[in-house]
C-alpha cells in the first residue's frame, strides 16, 4: 500500500457549492452517503468484481462534479477508463488501477468529512 | 377534444430524466425546482423508454453511458417510435468525444450537455428545448385545423379514428361516427353568394361544436360535409345527438337569408361493442347511411349498427 499519509492531518475536500444555499443540503447528503460508496468500492475489490467497480466509478464520475466535487469526478473517470480499456483477467485489471482506486477512495473519504457529524475511519484494505 | 382553440395546456410540461445514477436525479430535482416543469425520473433506461412511449414528455434528458442499456440505443428507440420521435432529447453525458456528439445529433438529439454541467447554462438549454416542443405541438395542431370553421380537419379525423379503433378494440368499448351533409348547399351558394355559403358552414360548425361533448371530435370532412367521431358512444346514442343537432340547425334563422332554412342530413354508424373493423369500412358505412338519408327525403338521421343482429338501415327521424 503506497503513500497513504497516516500521520499528516487529513484536509476535508470542500465542495465548490459549499456556499450555495440552494445546494447545501444536497451536498451534505451526497457527502454523508460517501462512506457507503467507499464500502462498496472496497467490497468490489475484495470480490474482484470489475463490473461493480466500473459501475461505482461511473456513477461517481457522472455525479460528483454536479455536487461541486470536480476532482473526485475526474478521479472516478480515471478509474473507469482504466477498467474500460482492460481486457485482462479481473485480478490483473483491478491491480492495474490500484493506485487510481486508492486516490479515488481517498478523495471520497476527504469529501465525506464535510458532512455534519462525520467521523468516519480512514478506509484501509 | 371538441374545441381545438381551447388547447391551452394548464399543466406543467413533463421532463423525463433517464440516467442510471440516482445522484444525478437528486441533483436535477434540486436544481430545477424553480422551473415550471414536472420532473419524472428513471434510473432503468428500459423503464424510462416504456414511460416515454406511454406518456410522451415535453423533453427527455438522456444519459449515454448507462450500465443497463446504451443511451444511443435508447435514443434510437425513441426516434423510431411514432409516439416519441418528435420529443426533443437533450443528451446529458460524461462522454466528451466529438464522435459521441456527432452520433447523438445524427440520431436526432436536439442538444448535448457534458457532465458535470454548469446549471445556469443547463437551465437555458432546457428552456430552449421546451420552446421547440411547444412550437412543434402548435404546428401539428395547426396542421390539423380547418381554416374556415376552426374545426378539426380530415387529417385529424383519420388519425383520431385509427387511434380510437385501436383503443376500442383493446377496451371492448362502443364507438360511433356520424357524417353530416348540408342539404342543397350548392343552391345556397348559387342564390346568396359564396360569403353566405361560408357563413352557413361556420354556423353549422358552431352548432355541431355546441351540441357535441368534449370527448367527441367534430371535423370538417370536406366541402359541406362534416364528420363527428364519438368514442364510447353506442350508435343509438350517437343518433340521438345527431337528431338534436338536426333540429337545432333546422330552427336557425340565418341573418343573410332569413327566409331560407338550412337543413342537414346525417348518416350514423357504430359498434355497440368492439370488434375488428378498419377505419375505411366504418367511413364507407357512414357514407351509405348518409346516402340513405339523402335518398329518402333529406333532413333526417339514418343509423346503421354494424354489430346489430339485423343490420338494415333504420331512420330515426323524418
Amino acid at each position: 500500500m503506497p503513500d497513504m499519509p497516516a500521520r499528516k492531518p487529513v484536509l476535508p475536500l470542500i465542495s465548490e457549492f459549499a456556499g450555495d444555499p440552494e445546494m447545501a443540503e444536497l451536498v451534505e447528503s451526497f457527502a454523508s452517503d460517501l462512506p457507503s460508496r467507499i464500502d462498496a468500492i472496497i467490497a468490489a475489490i475484495k470480490s474482484q468484481s470489475v463490473t461493480d467497480l466500473k459501475r461505482l466509478a461511473h456513477q461517481l464520475k457522472g455525479s460528483a462534479g454536479g455536487y461541486g466535487f470536480q476532482t473526485l469526478g475526474a478521479s472516478a473517470c480515471k478509474v473507469e477508463q482504466g477498467l474500460a480499456k482492460s481486457t485482462a483477467p479481473a485480478n490483473e485489471a483491478i491491480a492495474a488501477v490500484d493506485k487510481d482506486v486508492r486516490a479515488l477512495v481517498d478523495l471520497c473519504y476527504r469529501a465525506s468529512l464535510t458532512a455534519p457529524g462525520a467521523a468516519p475511519n480512514r478506509p484501509t484494505w | 377534444m371538441n374545441s381545438p382553440d381551447l388547447q391551452l395546456d394548464e399543466q406543467k410540461p413533463t421532463v423525463l430524466v433517464i440516467d442510471d445514477s440516482p445522484d444525478v436525479h437528486r441533483l436535477l430535482k434540486a436544481r430545477l425546482k424553480q422551473e415550471e416543469v414536472e420532473l419524472v425520473g428513471h434510473t432503468d433506461p428500459r423503464l424510462g423508454l416504456e414511460y416515454a412511449r406511454g406518456t410522451p414528455p415535453a423533453v427527455i434528458l438522456l444519459d449515454l453511458d448507462m450500465s443497463e442499456m446504451d443511451g444511443f440505443e435508447v435514443l434510437r428507440a425513441l426516434k423510431d417510435n411514432p409516439a416519441t420521435h418528435h420529443v426533443p432529447v437533450i443528451i446529458v453525458s460524461g462522454m466528451t468525444s466529438m464522435q459521441d456528439k456527432v452520433t447523438a445529433f445524427e440520431l436526432g438529439a436536439i442538444d448535448y450537455v457534458v457532465k458535470p454541467f454548469e446549471f445556469t447554462e443547463f437551465r437555458i438549454r432546457l428552456r430552449s428545448a421546451l420552446r421547440v416542443n411547444r412550437l412543434l405541438t402548435m404546428l401539428s395542431t395547426r396542421a390539423q385545423l380547418d381554416g374556415l370553421t376552426g374545426l378539426w380537419n380530415r387529417a385529424h379525423f383519420d388519425s383520431r379514428l385509427a387511434e380510437e379503433l385501436g383503443r376500442g378494440a383493446r377496451s371492448a368499448s362502443p364507438i360511433s361516427i356520424a357524417m353530416a351533409d348540408c342539404d342543397f348547399f350548392k343552391s345556397i351558394n348559387d342564390t346568396f353568394g359564396h360569403p353566405a355559403g361560408d357563413s352557413v358552414l361556420q354556423g353549422l360548425a358552431k352548432i355541431l361544436r355546441h351540441e357535441c361533448r368534449q370527448s367527441d371530435a367534430v371535423c370538417r370532412y370536406g366541402g359541406e360535409e362534416f364528420v363527428i367521431l364519438m368514442p364510447e358512444t353506442r350508435p343509438a346514442d350517437a343518433a340521438a345527438v345527431c337528431e338534436r343537432i338536426r333540429v337545432a340547425i333546422e330552427n336557425v334563422t340565418w341573418p343573410r337569408h332569413p327566409e331560407r332554412k338550412v337543413t342537414t342530413s346525417f348518416g350514423v354508424v357504430g359498434l355497440n361493442a368492439a370488434m375488428e373493423i378498419d377505419a375505411a369500412a366504418l367511413v364507407e358505412a357512414a357514407d351509405k347511411a348518409l346516402y340513405t338519408s339523402k335518398k329518402t327525403g333529406r333532413n333526417k338521421v339514418t343509423v346503421i349498427e354494424l354489430d346489430a343482429p339485423v343490420s338494415a338501415p333504420s331512420a330515426v327521424a323524418a
